[in-house]
């Protein structure tokens, strides 16, 4: 790594502290990055890792702690301050305008681009090129944020921070949307990045990825640091015990299922975004789709679920021909929809975790239109038992906790509804391992319980450990139909690649 | 936590009342004294005026919270107030009918059916509720000129059934009593209905509502119904009041009521806010009002200061619930 011990640290945090209401998120962290090297920076979600990311681009300011770069004391109290100190954040949720060019996105707010008050393109096309060029996007920079795909925003995103001249990258969870393809890239980058010395802090969940590309990793648990660790010499079973205070077992499979009836049916099914799609699903069954963003996985789950018009085919649910026009009409014929986007299409944020919970079931526990307040108040608590749903009070706004914990209460809100049939799309997005385990178990639980589950996933290890079977869509199409028992991760990564059909 | 989390909200609360208490303090300091030496601004009679002036717009303004929670907005307001108080004097001084109930019945149905319009339409086609709010300002107010031939309708002080009307419906105790019923009613709606959360949760965040199978369009019909159907009882009242039927009343009763919601701490935006914060800032405003018209402030500047604390209780909101 060429690293010499005698120069400083490329950066120093130390004793961290920072006080969100009445909650600590950070107590006394300390975190120190070596120049050229790639730093994981892991720990359940609500271990600070992210506002301490925050803290360190500016936008967020720590209640106390010293920061110094190559050993000098500096201030970050703004973004802009951040990027003087040559310090570039990607966010998990890219702050690009999605309205803007590429090109008008990457010199807004830079420092290393000045112009007069009209827009000169070309001085622009020139400025942006060679950043763009570096992370291998092609895009051209008159092209409209909105119309990229996420893996190439993650890379407009880095060229940005590239261009505004950064030493260090913060990276937030930046493949939590990416399939395999662009993760790889990604890591060719942060390679590349690497030899001409820029540091990289990598906020991640993802063992096998944290294991591959970093040198290092800092271990946060509730707002304070509990080591560092060279990679070299660790384990995942190590980092996971640092993480979590006990030892998880991660890669047990689950139990073969008995299937029990067929209770959806698709018979060269299209929609807008779907091909000929025809798949069959049992109860007591978990059918894994796997796939690229884009691939129509989630449109899979927008014809189930009334959102996408069936346009010819066939759907059948318990027998009967089914056709849904809205939501409303899908869960009156028993499906529900875990949807992608918790927060944009799951949960009400200003509403309490009780009234999440039982929002879809209100006319079940409702008199005369009024809400039975005891009896809704009485039937979350088992199932938030069930969930291991971690919350002071169900009477707090379900924007107070953590990632894992929101992704179950909206899974209390279809349990409370109790569907034949559910679609879970990438439900463990972005979740700590915790909270991943207590999904895992759940679908296991509703599995043996006689409910067909489908799986989406971006993680292929998670699909080889939930599902019986798997479908790989490409395309809109089904291009392979495993056995979970029987596929490897390459086989299925090919056909979610290759327009080739298998059957 | 859940303790932080109650002081907080009782906190909102609080401040929202200590504003109120801060203005009945200051309303008590400055009031003129009478001839015995009591201040006039306590006087029984003055403070049920000041109930009986707020009154409509309160009405308005708690129909109104509905729509703002569900994120829309009612422009409409004015208007339907001035249809439903000519309505409510063409029906009574026209002989079209010999039942006071018939008349009110019929004015306040008119007036639901233009909310239920302003509904459908923002329902199903998606216009935002400020254009469709706006039309339809534009166009009842042009039904109630149409209708009148922009003349006021006059009620009269005889013993007619027009005149017995006014004098039951204009009486201090049947006003303040609707508000007061009007109020409880949609507290607890809002606090204890399916309705009342299906509409905090539209306005929390529509596409999760659409996902959470939620009757999105019906309840958004709903409350722009509920808006026309409560404005137009305030209309019938207004009629009474002021014993005639006016298609020009009305004007700026929209910016009233949006402005006695928003000191009432509801968001604009959708999804949070309360009915007991938009009564307390209809009281605000009633209050604020008498007691510069008891100091002979010119009207105005009355409407000055009225601007300066609009914007000062919202932004010692957003400061105190740290966005």
């Amino acid at each position: 790594m060429g690293h010499n011990r005698s120069l400083p640290e490329h950066l120093q945090a130390v004793g961290i502290t920072k006080r969100y209401g009445g909650v600590d998120a950070l107590k006394g962290a300390n975190f120190s990055l070596r120049t050229g090297e790639v730093h994981a920076l892991v720990g359940e979600n609500g271990a600070g890792k992210s506002t301490l990311a925050r803290i360190l681009a500016g936008s967020t300011r720590a209640d106390s702690g010293a920061i110094s770069i190559y050993g000098a004391p500096v201030e970050i109290a703004t973004p802009l301050d951040a990027q003087r100190l040559g310090i570039g954040i990607i966010y998990q949720e890219l702050d690009l305008f999605p309205n803007l060019t590429a090109g008008e996105n990457m010199v807004i707010g830079n420092l290393h681009f000045r112009e007069g008050r009209l827009v000169n393109f070309r001085r622009m096309e020139e400025f942006c090129r060679p950043f763009l060029r570096q992370v291998g996007l092609s895009c051209g920079i008159r092209q409209t944020v909105a119309a990229l795909s996420i893996g190439q925003m993650q890379l407009l995103a880095i060229a940005r921070a590239l261009s505004m001249d950064a030493r260090i990258l913060l990276m937030d969870e930046p493949t939590s949307s990416l399939f395999d393809d662009a993760a790889e890239r990604l890591f060719g980058l942060i390679a590349a990045l690497k030899q001409r010395g820029v540091s990289t802090v990598y906020v991640s969940h993802k063992m096998d990825e944290i294991f591959r590309i970093c040198d290092r990793a800092t271990v946060l648990r509730d707002g304070e640091t509990i080591g560092t660790v060279e990679m070299a010499g660790a384990s995942v079973n190590q980092l996971i015990r640092m993480m979590v205070g006990r030892e998880l077992p991660i890669t047990a499979r689950a139990a073969r299922r008995v299937a029990g009836e067929t209770v959806l049916a698709a018979e060269k099914m299209s929609t807008a975004k779907l091909k000929n799609v025809s798949f069959e699903l049992r109860r007591g069954e978990v059918l894994g789709i796997a796939g690229l963003v884009g691939s129509g996985r989630s449109e899979l789950g927008a014809a189930l679920f009334g959102i996408d018009r069936i346009k010819s085919g066939t759907l059948c649910v318990q027998g009967k021909l089914h056709s849904p026009r809205s939501p409303r009409d899908a869960m009156a014929s028993g499906i529900g929809l875990l949807p992608e986007d918790r927060r944009l299409q799951g949960l009400m944020m200003r509403m309490s975790v009780l009234e999440n919970a039982t929002l879809a079931v209100l006319p079940k526990i409702s008199g005369l239109g009024f809400i039975h307040l005891r009896q809704e108040f009485s039937i979350v608590g088992p199932v938030a038992r069930q969930l291991a749903l971690n919350c002071p009070s169900t009477a707090v706004p379900v924007s107070q906790l953590s990632g894992g914990n929101q992704q179950k209460v909206l899974l209390a809100r279809w349990l409370l509804l109790n569907p034949t049939v559910l679609f879970l799309d990438d439900p463990t997005r972005g979740i700590d391992i915790g909270a991943k385990q207590d999904i895992y178990r759940l679908i296991d639980e509703l599995a043996a319980g006689g409910k067909a589950i489908i799986l989406v996933s971006s993680e292929l290890p998670e699909l080889l450990r939930c599902c019986d079977r798997i479908l790989v869509l490409n395309e809109g199409r089904v291009t392979a139909h495993y056995d979970a028992r029987d596929a490897t991760q390459e086989q299925i990564m090919s056909a979610a690649t290759n327009a080739e059909v298998r059957a | 936590m859940p303790s932080v989390r109650a002081s907080a909200g009782l906190l909102r609360r609080a401040q929202n009342l200590a504003a109120l208490l801060g203005i009945l303090m200051l309303a008590i300091a400055t009031s003129p004294t009478a001839s015995d030496g009591s201040r006039i601004f306590l006087q029984a009679g003055n403070l049920t005026d000041i109930l009986r002036q707020v009154s409509l717009i309160g009405i308005i303004s708690l129909a109104m919270t509905f729509v703002i929670l569900t994120g829309g907005i009612d422009l409409s307001v004015g208007s339907i107030l001035a249809l439903s108080t000519a309505l409510t004097a063409m029906f009574l001084t026209r002989g079209y009918t010999t039942h006071i109930a018939v008349a009110i019945l019929a004015a306040i149905a008119a007036a639901a059916l233009a909310g239920a319009l302003n509904g459908v339409v923002i329902a199903r086609t998606g216009i935002q509720p400020f254009i469709v709010t706006l039309a339809s300002m534009i166009g009842v107010r042009g039904l109630a000129k149409w209708l009148t031939n922009n003349q006021n309708i006059d009620i009269g002080f005889g013993k007619d059934l027009a005149a017995e009307f006014a004098g039951i419906f204009r009486e201090k105790a049947i006003v303040i009593g609707a508000y007061a019923g009007a109020a409880a009613l949609f507290w607890v709606v809002l606090a204890r209905t399916v309705f009342g959360r299906y509409v905090r949760a539209v306005g929390d965040n529509e596409k999760a509502a659409k996902y959470a199978g939620l009757p999105i369009r019906a309840t958004k019909i709903w409350v722009y119904t509920l808006s026309g159907l409560f404005t137009g009882f305030a209309g019938v009242l207004y009629a009474a009041e002021n014993h005639q039927g006016n298609p020009n009343a009305g004007v700026a009763y929209e910016l009233d009521a949006i402005a006695a919601v928003v000191i009432g701490g509801t968001r604009l935006s959708g999804g949070k806010g309360s009915i007991s914060g938009t009564i307390v800032g209809t009281l605000i405003m009633g209050v604020l009002t008498n007691m510069l018209r008891l100091n002979n402030v010119d009207s105005n500047v009355e409407m000055m200061i009225k601007a300066v604390i609009i914007v000062l209780a919202v932004a010692v909101q957003r400061e105190r619930n740290g966005n």
